[in-house]
């Protein structure tokens, strides 16, 4: 089998699967910080909150985590309707992925408010700290260092799995690689492009997320 | 009248218990005591009740003449403001430089001028031999850096009593002569402090007063010289001979 590469009859499609870039780069974001919240949120339930509220939020993550994204925004997207609410094709991926990524995220942050430094608590309080103080200038630092890692980790799967959109007819890039296919049929040229810009996304964002981690919390993580 | 007097305190960690019974002892102003005893003994625990960090079941801390309260707010950080601790695993913030870790408490809990302490800060650290850490974080220091690091940091907050709570034994042997010579430095200028040891000698060579305690309690109290040479209670001499022996 021979095959010729014709990327001129696809270079012209670049800004367009670059817009798709930046749809996608924005349903990542917006689903990471809901995520986060909700992770936020259910993790502190976890450490403090009442029996019957601990209980719904591990129903909530065993439920999202044990089951598939795909599945989850197809409950979104084709039976909700059926009780009246309607939601656009990005709308539902976007709460789905926020959802799933919340369960995920609560896991994560669970760990952080385990991860109390008594040591250096004892020393603030002996100091004359007050309760506030200890917490914001010893506790939240540690939190924030020890889930730096697996929060920009989380993000960096954010990304990727924004693809998912494709499905939905959401014209974000994979969506827009595979328009782009269906007008040119020129597939590896389409999808190696794509598979380019997906790798100056991650990298991009791993180098952005590495520097701000060293330079909040000296976290010397690798780049690449 | 004792500078500090401890009344019959009592405390416990919750359990039934107590881990401080009836403990009464005084000392006077510019005192170096030495706590000795075997391990759970209540020494490390005594000190951690002075601070607050233990609350006392019952009993009475005096200290210059005021009683502390330590169920009152106001008067457990009156007492916080006068003693200062240094804890054998050093608790450093590691979340800051050394300079940061010695200057923070003085900004934020005396509220005294940041650019002052800033000053204080750095000739503390160079006294303690870590002229050249200041931006240090305590992971990057060895083990004495960071416990000079933490001396320099109770010292910045001029307590009237510094509180040594073991603070050579997580440290590696030879590391342990940089804090014991900072310690001695600061013996000679009359600074008042309790230090918890298994260091022997260097109790004998420092203290004025030695205190020997078991499960809890104050057995002997006296000079370094009857401690450590004429004994008087069976348990101190077979405490002493049992360490002397090796």
């Amino acid at each position: 089998m021979s095959y010729t590469l014709i990327y001129s009859q696809v270079s012209g499609h670049i800004p367009y699967l670059l817009a798709g870039a930046w749809l996608t780069l924005q349903l990542a974001c917006i689903s990471f910080f809901i995520g986060w919240g909700i992770g936020l949120v259910n993790a502190a339930v976890l450490a403090y909150g009442p029996r019957p509220a601990r209980m719904a939020v591990r129903a909530y993550v065993t439920f999202f985590i044990n089951t598939p994204l795909l599945v989850q925004i197809f409950f979104i997207f084709f039976v909700l309707p059926d009780m009246g609410i309607l939601l656009s094709p990005y709308a539902a991926v976007a709460i789905g992925m926020s959802l799933n990524a919340g369960a995920y995220l609560t896991e994560i942050q669970r760990a952080g408010f385990g991860s109390l430094r008594r040591a250096e608590m004892d020393a603030a309080a002996a100091m004359g700290f007050s309760l506030v103080q200890t917490i914001w200038y010893v506790v939240l630092p540690h939190i924030a260092k020890a889930l730096y890692p697996p929060l920009a980790n989380q993000f960096i799967i954010q990304v990727m799995t924004t693809s998912i959109a494709a499905i939905f007819a959401v014209e974000e890039l994979t969506g827009r690689a595979y328009n782009v296919n269906s007008l040119t049929f020129r597939a590896l040229e389409v999808f190696s492009i794509t598979a380019v810009i997906y790798i100056a996304l991650t990298i991009l964002c791993s180098l952005a997320l590495a520097l701000l981690g060293r330079w909040l919390f000296r976290v010397n993580a690798k780049v690449f | 009248m004792a500078f500090l007097a401890l009344d019959g305190l009592c405390a416990s960690y919750g359990g039934a218990k107590d881990v401080l019974s009836d403990v009464t002892l005084n000392f006077a102003k510019g005192e170096v005591v030495g706590l000795i005893g075997p391990s759970g003994s209540g020494k490390s625990s005594l000190l951690r009740a002075l601070v607050g960090l233990l609350k006392p079941r019952a009993g009475q801390v005096t200290l210059g003449g005021e009683a502390v309260d330590y169920g009152s707010r106001q008067s457990l950080r009156a007492a916080r403001d006068r003693f200062a601790i240094v804890f054998q695993q050093y608790n450093l913030f590691q979340n800051m430089t050394a300079l940061r870790n010695v200057a923070i408490a003085p900004t934020l809990v005396k509220k005294r001028k940041a650019a002052e302490v800033e000053a204080e800060a750095r000739s503390l650290l160079t006294k303690v031999g870590l002229g050249e850490k200041f931006n240090a974080y305590p992971d990057e220091l060895s083990g004495g850096q960071q416990q000079r690091v933490a001396i320099a940091r109770a010292l910045a907050l001029h307590p009237d009593i510094l509180l040594l709570d073991e603070v050579t034994s997580a440290l590696d042997p030879e590391l342990v002569g940089e804090v014991l010579d900072t310690i001695r430095a600061l013996h000679a200028e009359g600074i008042t402090m309790l230090i918890v040891s298994h260091e022997m000698a260097f109790i004998r060579e420092v203290a004025t007063t030695v205190v020997f305690m078991d499960q809890g309690r104050v057995v002997e109290v006296g000079p370094p010289a009857q401690i450590f040479d004429a004994p008087q209670s069976p348990r101190l001499r077979d405490f002493t001979a049992r360490i002397l022996r090796h």
